[in-house]
């Protein structure tokens, strides 16, 4: 229950966020990346760093964030064939598997396992079309029906509070 | 319109001081992640829980403390297979970035093997690579065929029912060796009746008898022509009948020489239902070879198996080469997928211990019970980065208790395939183990004695002996599955109880017990041997005292056999002497009286050489 409230939540902040539906897009394209990858990896300690020093939406990083976690989960068996297929399979790229693997701190990004880079290679494959897809949707929203709530009283009961100052640091 | 910004240098401050709260709780929770980590690593290497009290890891100093490690024993949930008090550890900080651990020095206190745990140390849901060895070698034990060792078969009179004749090799073979008699007999006659000799014959000795009486000078020329055509004629049917008769006699010679073999397959038949109806009376085999792994295979067993684990263990974990390496990724709620390693030949090992010293402690009073001093050096996961092999020494360090003395080297070069590992044990003044030998119906407490233990392995191919000299071993009588006393029951010549009676007398007064392991061929599923003076010792005893019994049941059994197979064995053989018989008479006879027939015509034209009018010859 929590977790719609904060999917719905998130979805409604960057829906209506001031951002531009650039930045929500793109926001929504590195979030997505946290629910793709196994979350406690190297690189999503970037993405994250990427969403707080990039002029991209928090809140739509959190939205890609939430809807993608169970699309990470479910696509996992194609992350681990892919992941296979380029670290086992493929022998032109050891390599580049053992320059990564035997590198200081790169070590550490573990790609040398089959769902992590797997799935850091489907969220690379799937970045732009989902920040083209989010571009065009908050578009669409914001010229229909995100003006009808932008004026409804709980919004603007919202705004007047002082939790609603704080979030706005994290804005765009 | 303003194109925004694309930096927001506003989050600095808030990215900088998160990314130091993560980095303040990692420093926090830095005991506790080694110790998970060191208690999952351990677990999947083991396939049983692994125990660590508390880790402290100190940065500055470079060193890492675990206290109260405990390893359970894969096979015995109940016991550690070894638990250390402390282990302090040297390690170099840089590998780290790289995912590698470098452990310079490694000093372990209160090392003891065979402790009790608290609580069962079994893995709820163990993954399928984890403690695979160990499982392995568990079936390769339960694998290992302890011949049996049973004296009841002796007092029981043979169940006739028992054997079913079905069962019996001899008497499907006999059946089958009768049909193909029929069958060959059947073939002949119709061989026969086609060539049909015997009016053939009849005709030429009447030719024959003409001949004999006719005066050929006063035959007119007509006539002597006609003669000397049938003559030709005779002669001629003669060879050609000859020639069909011979063929037909060479392949009933081997339709013969094929049935008269399976004669001598129903010899060999009858000779295995022997060895299946002495089977069925589990009667005890009394040559030496064969009584001692019976007596001693499960103690062999159970003493072979650690040394088969870390032998395997090592195998899997220390291999040769720079191969890339797969693991199963690391339990997380995401699949795990597959971790594949890919050492460097200019990079470090991903694990290297320079040299550890170990202060080993043996609990309880059991044969190897004491204090130890050992020294590991060049313990890697990637030998062949590493270059050295690895050396393990261990020496007695307190002769308060224990063997007074003790040897144990061990080298395991696998920096190079083919892997090649030796080790040299050798312990004096121990306290062998205590063996209830319930085929004997009796405990064999060794006392003080020796052990040595040789092992040698390249690659695959596995060689190593292990002998026990225990001088002066003492024999204590086990209870009855009544829990009475098996002495105290009277017993009747040839019954269990008189058997096991005569058991005891000889093993009870044997002092100077030697008993030796043996274990060759591949590693995976190396051939096991026992011999002891002991099966030796009680299969010449068993040979004198029971040989008499064993003999009148397998007698028994032999009979049982015999009622059984040889109405269809005397079957089998009348038909192939029948099929003998018919073939002497009807084939040879009929090659015999063409062969006379002919030769008395042959003669009968000699005879007539140039006397027949008109000079007409007979070929």
């Amino acid at each position: 229950m929590f977790t719609l409230l904060k999917l719905f939540q998130s979805f409604v902040r960057a829906l209506h966020s001031d951002g531009t539906p650039r930045q929500v897009a793109a926001g929504v394209a590195l979030g997505a990346a946290l629910g793709l990858t196994p979350l406690m990896s190297l690189h999503n300690l970037l993405i994250v760093a990427a969403i707080f020093l990039l002029r991209v939406s928090v809140p739509g990083a959190i939205l890609g964030w939430l809807v993608m976690l169970p699309v990470g989960f479910l696509l996992d068996p194609l992350f681990d064939a892919v992941g296979s297929a380029l670290l086992i399979d493929t022998g032109g790229l050891q390599p580049v598997w053992t320059a990564i693997y035997n590198t200081p701190v790169l070590s550490l990004s573990k790609v040398n396992n089959t769902v992590v880079l797997g799935s850091v290679v489907g969220w690379v494959a799937l970045a732009f079309p989902i920040y083209f897809l989010a571009r065009a949707g908050v578009r669409a929203y914001r010229a229909t029906l995100g003006p009808r709530i932008e004026r409804s009283r709980v919004v603007r009961a919202v705004r007047a509070t002082k939790l609603y100052n704080f979030y706005r640091l994290f804005q765009p | 319109m303003k194109r925004p910004k694309l930096f927001r240098w506003r989050a600095i401050v808030p990215l900088g001081v998160m990314i130091a709260l993560m980095g303040l709780v990692w420093w926090l929770l830095l005991d506790r992640i080694v110790e998970l980590g060191i208690e999952e690593t351990g677990a999947y290497l083991v396939g049983a829980r692994v125990d660590l009290e508390r880790a402290d890891v100190r940065l500055r100093d470079g060193t890492v403390a675990l206290r109260g490690l405990q390893v359970t024993n894969p096979n015995a949930p109940m016991q550690n297979l070894f638990e250390a008090e402390e282990i302090v550890a040297d390690v170099r900080w840089r590998p780290l970035l790289e995912q590698k651990v470098a452990v310079d020095t490694v000093a372990v206190r209160g090392m003891r093997f065979g402790t009790p745990r608290q609580e069962s140390g079994e893995l709820e849901n163990p993954s399928p690579q984890s403690g695979m060895v160990a499982r392995e070698v568990v079936a390769w034990a339960e694998a290992v065929r302890v011949p049996p060792f049973s004296l009841e078969g002796l007092g029981r009179v043979v169940d006739v029912a028992a054997l079913d004749p079905d069962s019996l090799r001899t008497v499907g073979e006999a059946r089958a060796l009768a049909a193909r008699a029929g069958a060959v007999r059947a073939t002949w006659d119709q061989a026969l009746a086609a060539l049909d000799p015997q009016p053939h014959i009849d005709s030429a000795r009447a030719l024959v008898q003409r001949l004999e009486d006719t005066d050929v000078r006063g035959l007119d020329i007509i006539r002597a022509t006609r003669l000397a055509g049938e003559v030709r004629q005779t002669l001629s049917d003669l060879g050609t009948l000859g020639e069909g008769v011979e063929v037909l006699s060479r392949t009933a010679q081997a339709n013969l020489g094929d049935v008269q073999g399976g004669l001598g397959a129903l010899v060999v038949a009858r000779q295995a239902d022997y060895a299946y109806a002495r089977g069925l009376l589990e009667l005890p085999s009394l040559d030496a070879p064969d009584l001692s792994p019976a007596i001693f295979g499960d103690a062999a067993v159970a003493w072979v198996e650690p040394v088969l684990y870390w032998l395997r263990l090592a195998e899997q974990y220390l291999p040769p080469g720079i191969d890339p390496r797969r693991y199963r990724g690391p339990d997380r709620p995401r699949r795990a997928g597959t971790t594949v390693e890919f050492p460097d030949a200019v990079s470090g090992p991903r694990f290297v211990l320079e040299f550890a010293e170990l202060g080993l402690e043996l609990a309880g009073e059991g044969m190897a019970a004491g204090a130890y001093l050992a020294r590991v050096t060049g313990l890697t996961s990637d030998p062949a980065l590493y270059g050295k092999p690895l050396e393990f020494v261990a020496r007695r360090s307190d002769a308060a208790v224990g063997p007074s003395d003790v040897s144990v080297r061990a080298l395991l070069n696998h920096v190079a395939a083919p892997v090649v590992d030796s080790l040299d044990v050798g312990l004096a003044g121990i306290e062998l183990p205590s063996l209830d030998l319930d085929v004997l119906g009796a405990r064999l407490v060794m006392g003080r004695g020796t052990t040595d233990l040789q092992l040698a392995r390249t690659g695959d191919v596995l060689s190593a002996r292990w002998s026990w000299h225990a001088p002066r071993a003492t024999w204590e009588r086990l209870a009855g599955p009544d829990g009475g006393d098996r002495g105290a029951r009277a017993a009747q010549i040839g019954t269990r109880e008189w058997a096991e009676e005569l058991l005891w007398r000889t093993v009870s007064g044997l002092r100077d017990v030697r008993i030796e392991v043996g274990l060759s061929g591949a590693v995976q599923e190396p051939v096991l041997t026992v011999r002891s003076n002991v099966g030796q010792v009680v299969a010449g005893n068993l040979q004198r005292e029971l040989g008499q019994e064993v003999e009148r049941a397998e007698r028994r059994a032999r009979a049982q056999v015999d009622a059984l197979v040889n109405d269809e064995l005397g079957r089998a053989r009348r038909s192939v002497n029948g099929l003998e018989a018919q073939y002497r008479e009807e084939i040879e006879g009929a090659l015999v009286a063409l062969a006379a027939v002919r030769e008395e015509l042959e003669q009968e034209v000699e005879r007539l050489g140039g006397r027949l009018p008109g000079g007409l010859r007979i070929p």
